[in-house]
C-alpha cells in the first residue's frame, strides 16, 4: 500500500494512543501517516466505535416479527401499516448532542435536531416528527444562572432549528436536576415514514460490480467546523478548549435540500436506480464513504481536491473528517450522477440558496476493498476499509455499588394542601407548557395531538389511512441515581405506558444511554446495568399482537463521557423512546370528560416510595426502597389499557409517573393547559392496606382512567383478562374543586382546582422565557 | 372545471404540501409552483397561494427577501387584475413586505409584522387561539360563507406576526372597514387586545387583513391545519372540540371538515 508521499510534518503518534498506534500500525503493516492517524482517531472514537459498549449491547431484544430493520444503520425500521396496497413502515433514530449543548446551547441543540433528521431522511423516508428528552441543571441550584442559560438556548435552538425545517416537535421530556449542572443532556428523536420496499440502505448495492459507481457529496461545502467532534463527545469536557468542535447549522439550507432529495428519490425509485444515501456527521466524507463502501462489501477511492471547500488551505485530514452540517452523499451509478447534480444545482440553485453548496461527484466505488484517499499530490490514505468501519472492542472493568436508602420520618398518615401544592409545582412534576409551546407540533397537518397534549404525541402521516403513529420518552433521573437498572427498565416501562395511555400499541423502541467514563468501573457497571434493566422490560412489555416476542430495540445511541472536570458522574440516564399505533379515531387524552364517570387505578399498589418525588420534598432524599417493577405486570398493564381503548370503554387515560396517583387525577382534571373545569373527588378506597401517603404518592407502574359507570363492569374484567389490579378512586365532579377523603367520618379535604393549577403551571417560572 | 391554484414555493417555505392538499380538499386544482421555475408561467393560473415557512430564511426581515423577486412581481400583476392571493403566516410576510397588504397605495410598504409582543415570554409561539370574522361577509376571498362574527378555533406559529403600522390611513381604513380583517378573539367572539388572548400582541388584535379590494389577505394562523375535524385537539374547549369529542370513534366524522376548511371553500368560491 502507497505511503503518503507528502511530509506534513505532524506527528501521527500524538494522535491515538500508545496501544491504538500499534494495533493500528500491525493492521497496516507500517506506520500510518498524519492523515490515517485521523482518521482513525475519529473512527475509533467511542463515538464512531462503540468500543466500550458494543458486546453489552448484544443483550438488547432486536428481533421481532414487526421489525423491518434493526440496528446496524442510520435508523431502524418497524411495521407501520398497509395503505393502498403498499407496506409502510416508521423509521427513527435517537441520538444525544450533550457535550454541544453545554458549550453552545442554540448551535448544539439545533445540530443534534440536524443531525438526526438526517440519520432518518437518508434512509429515503419523510421524517414526520421529532421529539427532544432534555435533562438541564438545577435551575435554582448553585449554578443557577448558567442552568438557565443552558435550557433557554437550548429550547431556541431546538425552535429555530426544528420549525424551519418543517418537522412537527412532539416535545419529548425536560428534567431539571443538578447532577446535570455540568452536563446537560439533549437528547433528540426523528420519527419518519417510508414505503418498506423504498427503504434505501447506507451501502453500494451489488450492482456495482457490474456497473460503474460513483459518490456524490451534496450540501454545504465543506468547512472546518465540527473537525474531531466524535472525538470531541468521548472526551470529559473542558470548556475552554472546545468551541471549535461544535458544529454549525443552518436549517433553511436543509429545508432546500430535503426538498430536492425527495426529487432526486423520486427519480431514482420512478427509474428503478438502486443506489446508496448516507447522511454526514460523526467523521464527515471518511466516515460516510467508508461505510457505505464496506457496508456493500466494497472499496472506495476519495478525491480531495474535488471537494468544494469554503475556506482556504484546510490540510488533508481535516477536509476528509470535518463535521460540516447540512451534507449528505449518494452513491449512484456514474451516468445517473449528472442528473443528480442537474437536480441540485440547477433546479434547486443551492449554490444561490448558500454560497458553495451543491452536488459534486468525489469518488467512485472500487471492487477491491480497499479505501483510498488521494490529492492532486498523490495518496494520502490507503488502509483496509474493514479496519476503518469495523473499529475496535474493549473489554471494560465492572465495579457494583451498594446504596444504602434508609427511609425517611415523615408522616405517612396524612396529606395536606401544601403537600399537594408542592408536588405540583416540582419541575418534574410541573407544566411543560412553557417549553412545548416554543415547539411548532402542527406543521405538516398530520398532528392529532401535539406536544403536551397527552402523554404521548400522536399524528396521522398517511392522509387518507385510519391509522395513527403515537410516540413518548422515558427516564427518571432519580432512579439513575439509585439503581441503574431501575432507572432502564423504568425508561422502556414509561415510554410504552405513555404511548398505551393514548390508546396505542407499543411496536418498537429506541435507547439512548448517557453515562459517566465507561473506564470507571462503576459507571461501567452502572451502564451494564441499566442495558440489563432496558433488554429485561423490553421483554417483559412485549407485543400485544405476537406474543412472546420483545418490544424490540430497532435504534439507539450510547453517549459516555457525560461528567464534569471534577469527575462527577451524570445520573446513571438511559433514556428510551416508544413508538406504537392505532387507530385514530380511537385517540385519549388525560383531560377529564365528564362529570359523573369513576376513576380506576389501574396497577398493583406496593406503597414504595424510594425515589419519589413526595420524599425529594418532604424529607430530601431518595429514601427507601423504590419500586420493584419485578412485582409488576407491566405486559399486563399495557394490554389491559390498550384493550379497553380499543374497545371504547375509556373516557380518558394518564399513566401514573412522578408524584403518583395523586398528581395522575390531578392532572386529568386541570388538562395540559390548566384550563380544564371539571373536577375530582378521591377517597382512599377501603381495601386499601397503606398508609395514604403510600397509597396516592406511590410512582409504581399504573395507569388512571375515567370510565362511565356502565362500562366498569367490562373494564373489570379485562382487569382479570390481563391480570392486573384495579380499584376504584374516585370520581369526576362538575364542580371545579378538588376534594380527598382518607377516612370515613373525617372531613375531606378541599380546594379549588384553579388554585392548584396555579401551582402546577408555576413550577418553571423564572426558568425559561 | 375547478379554479386552478399555484402554492408557491420560496427557499425555505415548509407548508407548501398541506397547504395545497387543503386547497384542493376546498374545491380547487392546484400545484406546488417551485421558486426556479420562470414566474411569466405563473400567469396561467387562476390564484395564488402564498404558504408558510422561512422563505429566503426570513433575511433581514421576515417576508422582506422573497417581496422582492420576480415571482411576486407576477403575483403583484395578478392580483390587480382580481386574482384571489391569500398569504398564510410566512406568506402573509411576504405580502405585508411587498405593499400588497395593505395595499393602500400601490407598491407602498405600509405595514409590518413584527415581533411577538408575549408580557414575560420570548421567541416563538404555536398554540391554538380563537381568530373572529370581524368584517360583513363576502368582503375578501376568505370570508364569502361565513357571517361576520364568526369564531374560528386555529393555531398559531410564529415569532414575528405582529401586524403594527405608524400610518394613520392604515387604521381609519380598518376603522371604516375599507379594509376587512379576522382577529383574535376569546371563544365567543369578544375581541382580545391583550395577550394572551391576543398572542402576538397585534395591533387592533389583527390576525389576518385584506387590501381594499378584498382579493388579497395576509394571515398569520394556519387554516390548513384545521381543515378536517380530527385536527382540532381533542380537549379544546368550546363548540369545535365539543364536536371533535363527540367525533371519538367515529372515523366519518372525524374526517368531516375542521373550522379551517371555510377559508379555502371561500377562496373557491370566489373564483367561481
Amino acid at each position: 500500500m502507497a505511503e503518503s508521499e507528502k511530509d506534513t510534518g505532524k506527528d501521527p503518534r500524538t494522535l491515538l494512543p500508545k496501544n491504538e498506534f500499534e494495533r493500528l500500525t500491525d493492521l497496516l503493516g507500517r506506520e500510518p501517516n498524519y492523515v490515517e492517524a485521523t482518521i482513525f482517531s475519529i473512527m475509533w472514537s467511542e463515538h464512531c466505535s462503540y468500543k466500550s459498549s458494543r458486546e453489552v449491547l448484544k443483550l438488547l431484544p432486536t428481533e421481532a416479527p414487526n421489525v423491518v430493520l434493526g440496528p446496524g444503520e442510520d435508523a431502524g425500521a418497524v411495521h407501520f401499516t398497509t395503505h393502498e396496497g403498499k407496506e409502510w413502515c416508521l423509521v427513527v433514530a435517537h441520538e444525544s448532542h450533550n457535550h454541544p449543548s453545554q458549550i453552545l446551547p442554540v448551535e448544539g441543540a439545533a445540530t443534534g435536531i440536524g443531525g438526526i433528521v438526517r440519520d432518518v431522511y437518508c434512509m429515503g423516508a419523510r421524517v414526520i416528527a421529532v421529539m427532544d428528552p432534555l435533562r438541564f441543571g438545577d435551575p435554582r441550584g448553585e449554578y443557577a444562572e448558567r442552568s438557565k442559560f443552558i435550557i433557554g438556548g437550548v429550547v431556541d435552538g431546538i425552535w429555530g432549528y426544528g420549525n424551519p425545517i418543517g418537522v412537527p416537535n412532539m416535545g419529548g421530556s425536560c428534567y431539571l436536576h443538578k447532577g446535570y449542572d455540568d452536563n446537560c443532556l439533549v437528547n433528540v428523536v426523528a420519527v419518519g415514514i417510508c414505503p418498506s420496499d423504498e427503504l434505501i440502505h447506507s451501502r453500494v448495492p451489488a450492482v456495482a460490480y457490474q456497473v460503474p459507481y460513483v459518490f456524490v457529496l451534496v450540501g454545504k461545502a465543506t468547512d472546518d467546523t465540527g473537525f474531531g467532534g466524535a472525538s470531541f463527545a468521548s472526551e470529559i469536557l473542558d470548556e475552554e478548549e472546545e468551541f471549535g468542535a461544535v458544529q454549525l447549522h443552518d436549517p433553511f439550507l436543509k429545508r432546500v435540500l430535503t426538498v430536492a432529495t425527495y426529487e432526486v428519490l423520486k427519480e431514482a425509485r420512478q427509474r428503478g436506480i438502486e443506489v446508496g444515501f448516507k447522511d454526514l456527521g460523526a467523521g464527515g466524507i471518511v466516515c460516510a464513504t467508508s461505510e457505505l463502501g464496506a457496508k456493500g462489501g466494497f472499496g472506495a477511492t476519495i478525491e480531495l481536491d474535488r471537494v468544494v471547500c469554503s475556506m482556504s488551505d484546510l490540510p488533508e485530514e481535516v477536509i476528509a473528517c470535518s463535521e460540516t452540517q447540512e451534507r449528505y452523499c449518494w452513491v449512484v451509478p456514474q451516468d445517473f450522477a449528472p442528473r443528480v447534480l442537474e437536480i441540485y444545482n440547477e433546479e434547486f440553485q443551492l449554490d444561490s440558496v448558500y454560497p458553495g453548496a451543491g452536488a459534486v461527484v468525489i469518488g467512485r466505488v472500487s471492487s477491491e476493498p480497499v479505501y483510498e484517499v488521494t490529492t492532486r499530490e498523490g495518496t494520502v490514505c490507503s488502509v483496509p476499509i474493514k479496519a476503518i468501519t469495523e473499529g475496535i472492542s474493549y473489554t471494560r472493568e465492572r465495579k457494583g455499588r451498594a446504596g444504602q436508602y434508609p427511609r425517611p420520618d415523615i408522616n405517612f398518615n396524612r396529606i395536606t394542601i401544601e403537600e399537594i401544592k408542592a408536588v405540583l409545582a416540582h419541575p418534574d412534576v410541573c407544566s411543560r407548557h412553557k417549553v412545548f409551546s416554543h415547539y411548532d407540533s402542527t406543521v405538516q397537518g398530520c398532528t392529532i395531538l401535539g406536544a403536551g397534549q397527552a402523554d404521548a404525541g400522536v399524528m396521522a402521516p398517511l392522509p387518507g389511512s385510519p391509522t395513527a403513529v403515537a410516540m413518548a420518552s422515558g427516564g427518571i433521573p432519580r432512579y439513575g441515581l439509585m439503581d441503574s437498572w431501575l432507572a432502564g427498565a423504568w425508561a422502556v416501562w414509561e415510554a410504552a405506558a405513555n404511548v398505551a395511555a393514548v390508546g396505542a400499541r407499543p411496536q418498537a423502541v429506541t435507547d439512548c444511554l448517557n453515562y459517566g467514563n465507561p473506564e470507571d468501573a462503576e459507571v461501567f457497571d452502572s451502564f451494564v446495568s441499566g442495558v440489563e434493566g432496558i433488554a429485561w422490560a423490553c421483554r417483559e412489555v412485549g407485543l400485544i399482537e405476537h406474543e412472546g416476542a420483545p418490544l424490540p430495540i430497532i435504534s439507539g445511541n450510547v453517549s459516555f463521557y457525560n461528567e464534569s472536570a471534577g469527575g462527577e458522574a451524570v445520573p446513571a440516564s438511559p433514556i428510551v423512546a416508544c413508538l406504537g399505533t392505532m387507530e385514530a379515531r380511537r385517540v385519549l387524552t388525560p383531560q377529564l370528560k365528564q362529570s359523573g364517570s369513576r376513576l380506576i387505578l389501574i396497577g398493583a399498589r406496593e406503597g414504595k416510595l424510594g425515589g419519589s418525588v413526595i420524599y425529594q420534598l418532604l424529607a430530601d432524599t431518595l429514601g427507601d426502597a423504590p419500586p420493584d417493577l419485578k412485582k409488576h405486570n407491566l405486559g399486563g398493564l399495557i394490554g389491559a389499557i390498550v384493550s379497553a381503548a380499543e374497545e371504547g370503554l375509556l373516557l380518558s387515560a394518564h399513566d401514573i409517573s412522578e408524584g403518583g396517583a395523586l398528581a395522575c387525577a390531578l392532572e386529568m382534571a386541570m388538562g395540559y393547559d390548566g384550563s380544564g373545569r371539571l373536577g375530582v373527588k378521591l377517597k382512599l378506597p377501603s381495601q386499601v392496606d397503606l398508609t395514604p401517603k403510600a397509597f396516592f404518592f406511590s410512582e409504581e407502574p399504573g395507569f388512571v382512567v375515567e370510565v362511565e359507570e356502565r362500562n366498569l363492569s367490562k373494564l373489570s374484567k379485562k382487569a382479570q383478562e390481563f391480570q392486573v389490579e384495579m380499584v376504584e378512586i374516585g370520581e369526576v365532579v362538575s364542580k371545579p374543586q378538588f376534594s380527598l377523603s382518607l377516612r370515613d367520618g373525617e372531613s375531606p379535604l378541599t380546594i379549588e382546582l384553579d388554585e392548584l393549577a396555579e401551582s402546577w403551571l408555576s413550577g418553571l417560572e423564572g426558568v425559561l422565557l | 372545471m375547478k379554479p386552478k391554484v399555484a402554492v408557491i414555493q420560496f427557499p425555505g417555505s415548509n407548508c407548501e404540501e398541506e397547504t395545497l392538499r387543503a386547497a384542493i380538499a376546498g374545491g380547487m386544482e392546484g400545484e406546488i409552483f417551485r421558486f426556479s421555475r420562470p414566474a411569466e408561467e405563473l400567469a396561467t393560473f387562476d390564484g395564488y397561494i402564498l404558504p408558510g415557512g422561512f422563505a429566503h430564511q426570513d433575511r433581514v426581515r421576515a417576508g422582506a427577501v422573497a417581496a422582492k423577486e420576480p415571482i411576486m412581481d407576477a403575483v403583484v400583476a395578478g392580483a390587480e387584475k382580481g386574482k384571489p392571493v391569500l398569504g398564510i403566516c410566512n406568506g402573509a410576510q411576504v405580502l405585508i413586505e411587498s405593499g400588497l397588504v395593505p395595499g393602500l397605495e400601490e407598491g407602498d410598504v405600509q405595514m409590518s409584522l413584527a415581533t411577538n409582543l408575549m408580557g414575560d415570554r420570548l421567541g416563538f409561539y404555536h398554540i391554538f387561539v380563537h381568530i373572529a370574522q370581524s368584517s360583513s361577509q363576502g368582503s375578501n376571498i376568505t370570508n364569502r360563507l361565513t357571517p361576520e362574527g364568526v369564531v374560528l378555533p386555529i393555531p398559531i406559529a410564529h415569532a414575528e406576526g405582529r401586524f403594527v403600522t405608524a400610518n394613520q390611513k392604515v387604521t381609519t381604513s380598518i376603522e371604516s372597514g375599507k379594509l376587512s380583517c379576522w382577529r383574535y378573539a376569546d371563544r365567543g367572539g369578544t375581541l382580545e387586545e391583550e395577550y394572551p388572548r391576543n398572542p402576538n400582541g397585534s395591533f387592533m388584535a389583527l390576525a389576518g387583513l385584506s387590501n381594499p379590494k378584498g382579493n388579497v389577505v395576509a394571515m398569520m394562523p394556519h387554516p390548513e391545519r384545521v381543515c378536517w375535524l380530527w385536527q382540532v385537539p381533542l380537549d379544546l374547549p368550546g363548540e369545535w372540540g365539543e364536536r371533535r369529542r363527540k367525533a371519538t370513534g367515529d372515523a366519518e366524522a372525524l374526517d368531516s371538515e375542521g373550522p379551517g376548511m371555510v377559508i379555502f371553500r371561500s377562496f373557491t368560491e370566489y373564483l367561481k
